[in-house]
């Protein structure tokens, strides 16, 4: 395998990832509701989509730590016996 | 991406499905431990979804596996548990702050221009919040393919959204029940 041809597949294979990355990029812009309802497509930097999308998953976990929490006082508070414990039991139970 | 409504009611049986595993031993537990099936039934059943075909799902089910075994075992009991909590992950890559700022140092001393230099500092912002971003996915830090960080970032983000919105309705629900 001559030099050259080495060199042009790679930068061909490092030209395909560059496009994969911005593709990703431009995919996680569509995910992230802060940037999709506030900005238009094409001002937003990559790093700043990164950062967002950090922020994004800590929320998410966040709120369904927050979630798992409500629903733990709610079943403590519930009478067992009343007809509200009976609806509820079957939202959780299926 | 968005969730569908498929995957919502699939999350949503396995999380009720991993709630029921928990109720035998609910009177002998604390508040604390109940609240942490609850979440942890919603991890797994978020990363079930996947059936191991995400190194983020296979990371989550793992360090689970570590928390509660049990809870893990049952619920995965039928999508091939053993495998799954077994599974050897790839070496976590450790990279030597230290070495790294020092090699940088030594290629930095060539003086460059300063749109060159505009562009160098851009370049090591993307790689900060890469990293950032390695942080708060599970077995992110296993994964030095950017792209293949992207791909799974992105599909860890449409399970969280099915994750919380079921779990939201179901409080919601729940909450508007007993305001009856």
């Amino acid at each position: 395998m001559s030099s050259s041809r080495r060199s042009s597949q790679a930068s061909s294979s490092s030209r395909i990832s560059d496009d994969q990355i911005t593709d990703l990029i431009s995919k996680l812009r569509q995910s992230i509701p802060e940037i999709r309802q506030n900005r238009r497509s094409n001002t937003v930097s990559a790093s700043k989509v990164l950062q967002e999308t950090c922020n994004y998953i800590r929320n998410l976990n966040k709120e369904a730590d927050d979630l798992s929490d409500r629903l733990t006082q709610l079943l403590e508070s519930i009478d067992p016996n009343s007809p509200q414990a009976a609806v509820i039991r079957s939202l959780i139970n299926g | 991406m968005q969730p569908t409504s498929s995957m919502n009611e699939e999350f949503l049986k396995k999380w009720q499905m991993g709630l029921q595993i928990f109720r035998p031993s609910i009177d002998n537990t604390s508040v604390h431990e109940r609240k942490k099936a609850i979440k942890l039934s919603a991890d797994v059943a978020m990363a079930s979804l996947r059936k191991g075909t995400t190194c983020w799902s296979r990371a989550l089910i793992e360090k689970t596996a570590t928390e509660d075994n049990f809870l893990v075992r049952q619920m995965l009991s039928g999508i091939k548990a053993e495998a799954l909590i077994n599974k050897k992950l790839p070496k976590k890559i450790v990279c030597h702050r230290k070495i790294v700022r020092r090699s940088k140092k030594i290629l930095r001393r060539k003086s460059k221009s300063a749109s060159e230099e505009a562009a160098a500092k851009a370049k090591r912002l993307v790689k900060r919040r890469t990293q950032g971003l390695r942080n708060v996915v599970p077995g992110g830090e296993l994964m030095s393919n950017d792209v293949l960080l992207l791909q799974e970032t992105l599909d860890y983000i449409v399970s969280l959204q099915t994750q919380v919105n079921v779990m939201r309705s179901i409080v919601d629900a729940a909450e508007a029940e007993i305001e009856r």
